[in-house]
């Protein structure tokens, strides 16, 4: 397979990144974008398959922070007895993504970038000719709300709820540098470009440095398994009482809601998270009843928070 | 019983098909075979005002290019409404359906040759919903032209027995409901996949996933304008069927024609998309119905309007308007009894027969109906259907003979085994049970194209090696009808079943049998292949007892062995194998199966006439989020009258896969549109319960057997999802109080009854 490349080592990797420059995907796991190459929403050449670089498929713990290597199946994420111990809420999330036998082939930096949905685009090429595609695609309008300006596709990403409420900070390599942030911050609010790295990034670590004195996490969606969330919302709270709620699968990007249980209401904290996702029709589970489930998940974590 | 018949036995094909053995149709690959792709219509319904191939057929490795008016014979599974033809000829009708075929030297080319022929439409005004399709339009606006009155209305079926509307009007204890039911599809696993070859000798081979080769045959013959005798259908292992796969299809038409064209082998395999286009599943679907009781509970009348949702064509509809009817007529007397089906044409994918076939939904009407009238006159709902029941040896208003009867064993099981008596109306909100029944055809009485012969025949042959082969055209389609087959031989030989094999589903080879559908084939081809292998019995006793000089009675046929009670005679099964052929070699033997002449003599008094009925009773327990609406099925208990289960293993399979099927339809599954073009056709989106969705299951089967079916038995496969659907809606209600007339049962619908309710 002349388009297929499975580099070694990350020099490698970007190395073939300058080489098939603007046509070529990165396959961090692929039980996505092999997806999105059949229904032809992807069309670059060629795959560079991360899987062979083994520094990035690792589990470690040294002085109280969790890493991660971004190739490091969500399987071994759930069966870690280190995050079972002290980051049930990455296990949670990992668990509820997918199904077992994919969740052994997708990774967790694959997790993270997943591509954002929308029930109009995630189609077959037949089907997108159908509709006269959208704005996302090759059409001028967005299917949804038939606006000709915002793409609106959701993020879905289960782990990245998880990990931004765990306040994770992500390490990326480009051919000069290497460098670190808050992983909530390479998220944008735009359904086309949802993150800011550029192929010219790989994402390697993800680093967990936080244990949270609660946590709370809960996923909406029609089965049990499988099915990509419809909401999702991690939540933790430090030992100063300070909180981190994250809702994902409700907007383009994950949005964080950060305050102190001393000034946080539910009243506060249901408008912000209303104010801030912007919930259109783009998932089979009808639009008035997701927004209504922000309301009741977070009112169920309010009183799993204030339990006594 | 002393032989194979009774005993729990897997599947003849099961180590084939999990090793992956089993050759599928997609698995037949031929010589200089071509591969076609289908260019489908963007357009709801519009006419195609040109289209042209001229690139297309330029493109490398493009054979040839056929569209609608090379194929223009119209077909369908029922004579009465031969409504489509392979491809649109002039309109199209729904997105998704077959503009032109490209046959080319791989299937990248032919699509490649696809993606370059240009259409150009001209729209025409779309009917998405029955109500837009009652209405009258203009002849241009008519779907098809063979409407009456400028209308979208397919087929109108009514029948009225002792005025029910009468008894409605006054009744002191009435209950109506207004119902509605989202369309859903088969879901099998195997997509639909032809390959047909044109021969030298101037005959038709086709190989297809179908559960219907005899109406193939049929059908093709019409299309293609040849002989029966000379088209060959043969189904190969089949990957799943429900009805899916029971009418003839428009692939099929086209690789048969372009076998004949080009004169190779020609194949066309469905994508998953195509097969949720092709569709043919249970229609979408609207009900108004109307029940009355006395004073002590016993039912008085039923009334139903009902609408369905057929699609841009007929397929079996014209049985599927009759169905959502008359198949109320049990398990409960019901002696003033009306009901009146629309079917409206619409321009969506085409609608047909899919498990339980018409009867699902307004079993579920019916059964909501009656806890609603239970619990209105505050008496158990068991208590309720068991005043209720038909009795066996009866008959219904509209003349169904009911023969063998164990619905009073069904609903006395799962009431002892779920703990009814003492947890029904008990537990605390949020957590209930609900019960339900049903009753199902074993086999239609009437062929679909009428004719004098019989339903069904099987060969027998035995040879010189001692093995019995059974010859029928039974599709197996995995419910077992291959292996009932071999039971059903050894149990009459008392032989091993490995002595016994199987050739099947080959119209050149093996006698006809109508197909696959409305639950037939244990009773009418297990009769037939009882009758085959006891007169291959019979043929062997004859000689035997001419040479050992024994009375034929007293030969005993068992474990491989021949012999009399005394054991003065004992012989080996090769040994009386010798001895039936000597002097005439192998021979064959036939049985058949003919339905005995039923019903009454009024119009429509076919529809639903069966030689036996299935009866069943199922409760389900639930668990409802009150404050997310979230509904977990947590334990379904179904048992089921089979009659007999000549293979206890199937049925409990057909049991288990009908609450699976029945859970689907009931909570999550449903065949999304928007302005006719699908939204979920794919199984991620279009979402099968999950192993973790699916709850525990306790199957009880119960025997009443049957006095005509063989051994005793009736169906198992179709009847037991009937009351899956509404045990669990009505276990809704004693969790949450609230009642759901609409399905699928999702998180949203519960929720917003429960405000309500409020």
């Amino acid at each position: 397979m002349e388009y297929y490349h499975s580099p070694d080592s990350i020099k490698d990797a970007l190395s073939m990144a300058r080489e098939f420059d603007g046509n070529f995907i990165y396959f961090a796991g692929g039980t996505d974008v092999q997806i999105y190459r059949k229904q032809k929403l992807e069309k670059n050449e060629h795959i560079i398959d991360l899987k062979s670089i083994q520094d990035l498929n690792s589990i470690s713990m040294k002085d109280e922070v969790l890493s991660l290597g971004a190739m490091t199946p969500l399987d071994d994420i759930i069966k870690s007895k280190e995050i079972q111990n002290y980051f049930p809420l990455l296990m949670e999330a990992a668990k509820s993504v997918a199904t077992p036998v994919i969740r052994k082939t997708a990774t967790i930096g694959g997790n993270l970038l997943v591509r954002n949905r929308c029930t109009f685009y995630n189609q077959s090429q037949e089907w997108r000719n159908g509709v006269g595609s959208c704005l996302r695609d090759v059409g001028d309008i967005c299917q949804v709300t038939g606006g000709n300006n915002d793409c609106y596709s959701r993020n879905v990403s289960d782990t990245a709820a998880a990990l931004i409420a765990l306040n994770a900070e992500i390490t990326l390599i480009n051919s000069n540098e290497m460098t670190q942030k808050p992983l909530k911050d390479i998220y944008l609010p735009c359904g086309i470009k949802f993150h800011d790295l550029d192929n010219k990034n790989i994402l390697t670590q993800i680093h967990v440095p936080f244990r949270p004195k609660k946590w709370w996490y809960k996923k909406l969606r029609v089965r049990k398994t499988l099915d990509f969330t419809s909401l999702t919302i991690a939540a933790t709270v430090d030992n100063d009482d300070m909180a981190r709620i994250c809702l994902n699968g409700v907007s383009m990007a994950p949005i964080l809601i950060e305050e102190s249980l001393d000034t946080l209401t539910i009243e506060s904290l249901i408008k912000q998270a209303r104010k801030n996702c912007k919930t259109v029709d783009n998932d089979l589970m009808p639009l008035k009843y997701r927004r209504e489930m922000i309301n009741v998940f977070l009112e169920e974590w309010w009183e799993y928070e204030h339990h006594k | 019983m002393t032989g194979a018949i009774g005993k729990p036995t897997p599947y003849i094909d099961a180590v084939q098909k999990v090793t992956g053995q089993a050759m599928y149709a997609d698995d037949y690959k031929f010589p200089n075979m071509v591969y076609v792709s289908c260019l489908r219509s963007t357009e709801s319904h519009a006419k195609i005002k040109s289209l042209e191939l001229k690139k297309a057929e330029a493109s490398p490795g493009v054979i040839a290019i056929v569209t609608g008016k090379d194929i223009p014979v119209p077909f369908g599974v029922l004579s009465i409404s031969r409504d489509e033809t392979a491809m649109a000829i002039e309109k199209v009708r729904y997105q998704g359906e077959i503009v032109a075929a490209v046959a080319a030297e791989t299937i990248e080319a032919a699509e490649a040759g696809v993606k370059l022929i240009n259409v150009e439409y001209e729209p025409l005004t779309e009917f998405f919903t029955p109500q837009d399709s009652l209405k009258t339009c203009t002849p241009d606006e008519q779907i098809h032209a063979h409407t009456k009155d400028h209308k979208n209305i397919h087929k109108t079926a009514e029948l009225r027995f002792n005025e029910p509307e009468k008894e409605l009007e006054t009744a002191k204890h009435k209950q109506t409901g207004e119902f509605k039911f989202a369309g859903v599809t088969h879901g099998f696993t195997e997509p639909h996949s032809a390959v047909a070859m044109w021969n030298g000798d101037e005959t038709l081979t086709i190989i297809s996933a179908t559960q219907v080769p005899h109406y193939l045959q049929k059908n093709l013959s019409k299309v293609l304008g040849l002989p029966l005798h000379k088209i060959q259908v043969k189904k190969p292992v089949l990957g799943g069927g429900f009805g899916g796969k029971s009418d003839p299809f428009p692939h099929e038409m086209i690789v048969s024609f372009l076998s004949k064209k080009i004169k190779r082998p020609v194949k066309c395999t469905f994508s998953r998309e195509e097969v949720f286009i092709t569709h043919h599943g249970r229609h979408p679907t609207e009900i108004n119905m109307s029940l009355s009781c006395d004073a002590g509970g016993k039912i008085t009348a039923l009334d139903a309007d009902i609408i369905i949702d057929g699609g841009a064509y007929g397929s079996f509809g014209v049985v599927t308007s009759y169905y959502n009817g008359v198949l109320l007529q049990g398990p409960y007397e019901i002696n003033k009894f009306g009901f009146r089906t629309r079917r409206t044409y619409t321009n969506k994918h085409q609608c047909g027969a899919m498990r339980g076939h018409g009867a699902v939904n307004p079993r579920y009407a019916v059964e909501t109906l009656l806890d609603m009238m239970a619990h209105n006159m505050k008496m158990d709902p068991c208590d309720l259907r068991e005043k209720n029941f038909l009795s066996e040896h009866s008959s219904t208003v509209g003349e169904f003979r009911i023969t063998s009867n164990g619905i009073r064993d069904c609903i006395a099981a799962v009431r002892k085994k779920s703990d009814w008596d003492s947890r029904y109306g008990k537990l605390p909100y949020g957590h209930g049970l609900g019960v339900a029944c049903g009753f199902f055809i074993s086999g239609s009485a009437l062929p679909i194209l009428w004719n004098r012969y019989p339903q069904t025949v099987v060969h027998a042959k035995l040879d010189f090696d001692g093995r019995i082969v059974m010859f029928s055209g039974a599709s197996e389609i995995g419910q077992g009808s291959d292996t009932l087959l071999v039971q059903i031989a050894a149990e009459e030989l008392g032989i091993p079943m490995d002595f016994v094999q199987v050739e099947v589903a080959d119209t050149k080879t093996t006698p006809v049998d109508l197909g696959s559908y409305s639950s037939r084939v244990t009773f009418m081809v297990g009769n037939a292949a009882k009758t085959a292998a006891s007169n291959i019995r019979n043929e062997m006793v004859k000689a035997i007892s001419k040479e050992k000089d024994t009375t034929a009675e007293s030969l005993i046929f068992r474990n491989g062995r021949i012999f009399t009670k005394d054991k003065s005679l004992d012989i080996t099964w090769e040994e009386g194998v010798e001895m039936a052929m000597a002097g005439r070699g192998a021979f064959v033997e036939s049985g058949f199966y003919i339905s005995p002449k039923l019903g009454g003599n009024f119009k429509g008094a076919g529809a639903g006439l069966s030689p036996s009925y299935s009866f069943g009773a199922f409760i389900s327990e639930v668990e409802v989020n009150p404050k997310t609406g979230e509904t977990n099925v947590i334990k379904v208990w179904g048992a089921h009258d089979c009659g007999k289960a000549l293979n206890p293993l199937a049925v409990e399979g057909q049991i288990e896969g009908s609450i699976h099927m029945g859970l689907g339809q009931t909570m999550s599954e449903e065949m999304r549109y928007k302005n006719g073009q699908q939204l979920n056709a794919n199984f991620f989106d279009y979402r099968i319960p999950s192993s973790l969705d699916t709850p525990d299951m306790d199957v009880t089967i119960i025997e009443s057997n049957d006095p005509e079916g063989p051994y005793g038995a009736k169906e198992a496969g179709e009847g037991p999802i009937h009351p899956v659907l509404p045990s669990i809606g009505n276990a809704v209600f004693d969790a949450v109080g609230v009642r759901m007339m609409e399905l699928p049962i999702t998180p949203d619908k519960v929720l917003k009854k429960i405000k309500e309710n409020v």
